[in-house]
């Protein structure tokens, strides 16, 4: 799969030479603005769909560059991409993920309207992060329900282990 | 285990046979007692054989009963504290023994009425995951990674009735967190059980 660049991006990307090669800013601010959009969206977009060495290769011949040249921005690629990948996983559409979770045991003895009680509970603090704010939910629960919510988690982290899950993953990649 | 005046009022007329012949004290504990654990206010106080009683002295005597009954579940008092309580209204053994019987059949439940009322954090009650497997988005492609999505279902403790539910997502390594704690939570909580 190549990336296929337009003609303004060719056009931005074909003054890098120019500008790299003689070593002195003898060029105007708005070639070099646009030596570096080009630049951007060509790592970005190469990034985004992990694309192979080849293919890279392959995208940027079109652009006519010197060996070096090609060498030097396929080296570009390589080194940042996956830092880049990183940054634009962070752009995806996200729910609250979660970050920690704090414990307590607590045994409610009385109150208001009943004396004289043994009743435990367990309250948890459930830290999360939504769109870089931290939020935390306090909630509570009985030792019944907590040994039910353990049970159902560990189901769900098993499901990645069966066959099923195991071949879909095999396949995609 | 005390009544508050207008409590002890009503019991003395309780216990007088010329204004509760047995039947109708019958009712006015059954009411009592029906209108405490099921809700039912006006129900109760239908009851043919109450027909030829006072509505206002009905009214005092019911919440007299009603009164007696909270306090006695509050407390956890045992017979003897309730008999001598009745006593000093003046009811007869028989009428006492009667209030004790019916108590006894419903103590289990009014102790957890009683036991929900009040505030707490919301409750968890049940919760529900998914897992899905990422193939791409607009921003990356090729992410291939598996993400559990986990909606802790929760319950308010007052009758308003709303689900506050918690969803979060996460991957498999902060699932394995998440139950590592839940199950250490539990572990200590089996242990102090055990003390």
């Amino acid at each position: 799969m190549l990336v296929v660049l337009s003609e303004a991006q060719r056009a931005d990307l074909e003054c890098l030479p120019r500008a790299g090669a003689a070593g002195k800013l003898n060029v105007d601010v708005d070639t070099i603005q646009h030596g570096v959009e080009g630049l951007t969206y060509l790592l970005t977009e190469s990034s985004k769909v992990m694309i192979s060495e080849t293919d890279f290769q392959d995208s940027i011949h079109v652009l006519g560059f010197s060996d070096e040249l090609n060498k030097l921005l396929l080296q570009l690629y390589l080194d940042n991409r996956k830092e880049i990948r990183n940054v634009l996983g962070e752009l995806a559409p996200r729910l609250p993920s979660y970050h920690n979770l704090e414990w307590r045991l607590d045994v409610q003895l009385a109150s208001r309207s009943l004396r004289q009680q043994i009743k435990p509970a367990v309250t948890v603090k459930l830290h999360l992060n939504e769109n870089g704010d931290e939020t935390a939910h306090v909630l509570q629960t009985d030792p019944s329900t907590l040994l039910h919510l353990i049970q159902e988690l560990e189901q769900a982290l098993g499901e990645m282990k069966t066959n099923h899950c195991r071949r879909i993953v095999r396949n995609m990649k | 285990m005390e009544l508050s005046a207008y409590a002890q009022g009503g019991w003395r007329l309780l216990g007088d046979p010329r204004c509760f012949p047995r039947r109708s004290y019958a009712a006015v504990l059954r009411a009592a007692f029906r209108s405490l654990l099921l809700g039912h206010s006006r129900e109760g106080l239908d009851d043919p054989d109450l027909k030829d009683i006072d509505p206002t002295v009905l009214k005092h005597c019911h919440a007299s009963a009603a009164m007696c009954i909270l306090e006695a579940g509050k407390q956890k008092a045992d017979i003897s504290a309730i008999s001598t309580c009745l006593e000093d209204c003046k009811l007869d053994k028989e009428r006492i023994e009667q209030f004790c019987t019916e108590y006894q059949k419903n103590k289990d439940a009014l102790e957890i009425l009683l036991g929900s009322i009040g505030r707490s954090p919301l409750h968890i009650t049940d919760v529900s995951w998914r897992l899905e497997y990422q193939i791409k988005n607009n921003q990356l492609h090729k992410t291939y990674q598996p993400s559990y999505l986990v909606t802790l279902n929760v319950e308010e403790n007052s009758d308003s009735g709303s689900h506050p539910d918690v969803s979060f997502s996460c991957t498999m390594e902060q699932l394995q967190d998440l139950v590592g704690k839940l199950k250490d939570a539990a572990k200590s909580l089996e242990r102090a059980s055990q003390m």
